[in-house]
């Protein structure tokens, strides 16, 4: 039983040139720039082709731009194919985010039966599922409060829980992990499990490759518009990993082994996750280890191997040495790794550039006797960083003792 | 299962068949009106949703509320009136003017501000039309649900003005119900056309205003029909809020039946606009959310 089938869909979008600012002076120029029209075809979508047996997860990634959003818009009648067939056999429905639809003057009650009626359900059905989306977003005790009193966070979770009310034949899902913190993302997973092994079939587009990993039986790998590989998570996911780096998982430029033979040579330098498996792609907080794989050819005594972190413009954002942690590195000929274990990965979602060295601790900075550049890693949304970067830590409250303070209870309630 | 577990029982079997749907490019001929309308009929209950909405947001926070809808046909009634009846003299076929204007003041500002609040209703729930799925002419149509709820409100501030200047009311006032399905079928019509070219041009946005301004003298709202010269009347009633205004005016007031010909002609050009204008808003539908 098919619930989709895409047949060679092609989807094009215009994309407008604006004038130059010297043209855009001149009225008629103008005029003409708007009448006559100033653009470019882009193919969103070019020929695409597949079909979703009933109660299949498919998972679809890439980078911006290739093509995701589009193949979800097509599917939710958001726009038309330029090109091509689409046939939906089934109830559809889309569990996005649609607070940014709610009215600011209006309570959460009626703002749930607004947006539940623009998702498609009908007021008999919003009035009896009204009590489980108030519980499911956590907001019951405001729900007669207009929603422009809500915390941010009220406001998403109750946008989101509307549409995790809906019973579809076919789940769209648009990066719903992003919303919501660990316990209300919990729920979100909780409920995409639930409703598949009700049947429903999906098709979930998101840059979190955990979670497409989890949930999904078969994923897609879009490029420029185009099903670029097809096949099992893992399979497609490290094809992803590589493409999005750019280059093979470790590259061999900027060393130094042309000419004299050095005393060592980096030979990979690549990234673990906590699952053991290699990867490029971690959340804030994820535990990242790195393996620096050397070929010592004569014996070394205290050098000191460097592990950098460059932002995507070349800024040298982190610099890890084995130099302060007071450990002499001694190496014997032959094969040897050095671990670089990260138990929480402190940075902000972004994309960084590693590179590292190995050298003598009494030479200069830049005398290395190996530097390799490696592959870079993607860093993306997972704990909450407000700044710019994430670190370890616990909160504890402690009460100070009676005598000292006239007013305990005042320092209870504000750390609370 | 835990508590936070969403229970869905019954809801599966209550659903019955599951749609089946093909999306094509769009084509004039791909356009199936039954379809459209069964698909906009399921969705009547977001139509009364949004309706209700708009009431609701429009009185939300004023002091005055409700009491907006009769202020706005008698503050422009008491401007005609001070214009027309004080300063130049204006024939109102032999009604006390204030009555005279503020009964075709009804009808005109149920269609004004329809149509103005309805053409700009995609451009600014974007963010609906970007993200979520639902027919998209809801939104125009549940601008002129609420501008037909004023409609209302105003028309019982008209009772009282019929009891205090002794207009009695007859049979014939029961002709005003298919004036006004003619005037709502007009105000969808147009609605509908300029609404969907707003999307992709903003100049109409910007032209509504001042063309509404224009029509509102091109209607005999402040003078009668009787007003305007013999020989222009054949091209004057091709305009049909022509038809409708004096009609609504005449069943009200005079309490005579309404006049057949001009009241066809306008009913058949808004029903005819109405569905070339649905078609045209369901051809330019499908690719609104690249535009808007």
């Amino acid at each position: 039983m098919i619930d989709l089938k895409f047949d060679n869909v092609s989807k094009k979008y215009r994309v407008y040139h604006e004038l130059d600012a010297e043209s855009s002076e001149n009225l008629l120029l103008r005029l003409r720039h708007k009448l006559r029209g100033n653009w470019n075809d882009f193919w969103a979508l070019r020929d695409v082709s597949f079909e979703v047996p009933r109660g299949e997860a498919l998972g679809i990634i890439g980078q911006n731009g290739a093509g995701k959003s589009t193949i979800l818009k097509l599917l939710y009648n958001i726009t038309a194919p330029s090109k091509g067939r689409i046939s939906i056999n089934g109830r559809l429905a889309a569990l996005i985010e649609v607070a940014s639809g709610f009215h600011p003057d209006l309570t959460g009650r009626e703002n749930v039966y607004l947006n539940g009626s623009l998702l498609g359900m009908n007021r008999r059905e919003i009035s009896r599922k009204l009590d489980s989306i108030v519980d499911f977003a956590g907001v019951s005790a405001f729900i007669d409060t207009p929603v422009k009193r809500y915390s941010s966070g009220m406001y998403l979770r109750l946008g989101f829980a509307i549409a995790a009310h809906l019973d579809p034949d076919i789940l769209l899902l648009d990066e719903v992990l992003a919303v919501g913190d660990a316990e209300f993302q919990s729920k979100c997973i909780q409920r995409i499990n639930q409703l598949r092994e009700a049947g429903t079939t999906i098709i979930f587009v998101s840059h979190n490759l955990g979670a497409i990993e989890n949930i999904c039986d078969r994923v897609f790998l879009l490029r420029d518009g185009e099903i670029f590989r097809s096949g099992k998570p893992r399979y497609v996911i490290s094809e992803y990993e590589h493409l999005l780096t750019n280059m093979p998982a470790w590259s061999s430029s900027g060393s130094n082994d042309g000419g004299v033979q050095s005393a060592a040579q980096i030979t990979s330098v690549a990234f673990f996750n906590s699952k053991k498996r290699r990867a490029t792609i971690f959340a804030t907080g994820e535990e990242a280890r790195a393996e620096v794989e050397l070929v010592v050819h004569e014996p070394l005594e205290d050098v000191l191997i460097e592990v950098y972190f460059y932002s995507a413009f070349g800024n040298l954002h982190s610099h890890f040495s084995t130099e302060g942690e007071g450990n002499k590195v001694n190496l014997t000929p032959g094969r040897s790794v050095v671990e670089f274990i990260c138990p929480e990965i402190p940075l902000e979602a972004a994309s960084f550039k590693i590179e590292a060295s190995i050298r003598r601790r009494e030479s200069s900075f830049n005398e290395h006797i190996d530097y390799k550049h490696a592959a870079g890693i993607n860093i993306i949304k997972g704990k909450s960083v407000h700044g710019v970067f994430h670190t370890p830590h616990t909160w504890r409250l402690k009460p100070l003792p009676l005598e000292r303070t006239e007013d305990p209870d005042a320092f209870v309630k504000t750390a609370d | 299962m835990s508590a936070s577990s969403i229970n869905q029982e019954g809801s599966r079997r209550e659903r019955g068949a599951r749609p089946v749907s093909e999306i094509r490019p769009p084509s004039l001929l791909g356009i199936n009106l039954f379809t459209n309308l069964t698909k906009l009929a399921q969705y009547r209950d977001l139509i009364w949703t949004l309706s209700i909405h708009r009431i609701k947001v429009r009185y939300k926070q004023s002091v005055l509320g409700v009491l907006w809808a009769v202020l706005q046909p008698i503050s422009m009634m008491l401007i005609f009136t001070f214009i027309f009846s004080f300063i130049a003299r204006m024939p109102s076929e032999g009604l006390p003017y204030a009555i005279f204007a503020y009964t075709a003041l009804l009808p005109w500002n149920y269609f004004s501000n329809g149509v103005s609040n309805a053409t700009n209703s995609l451009v600014s729930h974007a963010q609906f039309v970007t993200k979520v799925y639902f027919p998209r002419e809801i939104l125009p149509i549940s601008y002129i649900v609420a501008a037909f709820f004023d409609f209302i409100v105003a028309c019982i501030l008209l009772a009282g003005f019929m009891i205090y200047y002794h207009v009695p009311l007859t049979i014939n006032a029961l002709y005003a119900i298919p004036i006004v399905v003619v005037v709502s079928c007009f105000a969808l019509g147009i609605s509908f056309l300029l609404s969907a070219t707003q999307v992709r041009y903003r100049d109409v946005g910007v032209a509504v205003p001042l063309l509404l301004q224009v029509w509102l003298f091109a209607t005999p709202v402040v003078y009668p029909l009787s007003a305007v010269p013999e020989r222009w009347r054949t091209f004057y009633l091709l305009n049909p809020m022509v038809g409708i205004i004096e009609n609504f005016r005449q069943v009200m007031l005079t309490g005579s039946a309404p006049e057949s010909r001009s009241l066809l002609l306008s009913a058949a050009i808004s029903v005819a606009l109405l569905v070339g204008s649905y078609l045209y808003f369901k051809l330019s539908e499908a690719t609104m959310a690249d535009y808007v």
